[in-house]
């Protein structure tokens, strides 16, 4: 009996974890966590952009004082 | 509260409440089956009655918690919005249907021969909220 009872436990976990890996899986890449990160990262890839940039000029205007 | 629960979701309180009522209603649908194997409408050979009452009332205690943590959710973070009329008045007589399917089920109060009645209410209740929020954030 605690067998079989143990069996509809774990079956229920099981179905726990179906639902949330099918309901997870249908948001897509749309979730704020998600977004958030991507907007960090674009962020930092034009913040990075900006410093070469920066120091692109900085040495031109180095090299035009020599 | 709205704080503490957008803390918590970490700014998904939308698809947290979605995740916590679709596993809701997925254990819902076991606890069918597990009721009707409780009740000998459904004969299994590998389960018997007495542990499927059992399991029906652990995964049920499950289920309530889920649903009152996304219930306090809702109404603290969304409040009641009149475009989600259907949605909220179905939320709020699960939580008060569950409550009293628990009561009858602890105490019994005479009322133990709608429990099923009580059950099938809940299991509807809990369609119609999905449904309305959560099927349709999914759709």
């Amino acid at each position: 009996m605690s067998r079989q009872l143990l069996g509809s436990l774990i079956a229920a976990v099981l179905i726990v974890i179906i639902a949330i890996a099918v309901v997870t899986a249908s948001f897509g890449p749309t979730s704020a966590a998600e977004q958030e990160v991507r907007e960090e990262r674009l962020e930092e890839r034009l913040d990075a952009e900006e410093e070469r940039r920066e120091a692109a000029e900085e040495r031109r205007e180095e090299r035009r004082e020599r | 509260m709205e704080d503490a629960v957008e803390t918590l979701t970490r700014g998904n309180v939308a698809e947290v409440k979605v995740v916590l009522a679709s596993v809701a209603l997925a254990l819902a649908v076991y606890q069918l089956v597990m009721i009707a194997v409780g009740y000998g409408k459904l004969r299994v050979p590998f389960l018997a009655t007495p542990p499927a009452f059992q399991a029906h009332r652990a995964v049920g205690d499950m289920i309530a918690l889920l649903l009152l943590c996304t219930g306090v959710m809702c109404v603290s973070y969304y409040g009641f919005e009149d475009d989600k009329l259907v949605h909220a008045v179905a939320g709020s007589a699960l939580l008060g249907v569950l409550a009293l399917k628990i009561s009858v089920v602890r105490r019994d109060f005479g009322l133990g021969r709608f429990l099923p009645v009580l059950g099938i209410t809940v299991f509807t209740l809990l369609a119609v909220t999905w449904a309305t929020s959560a099927g349709a954030f999914l759709a």
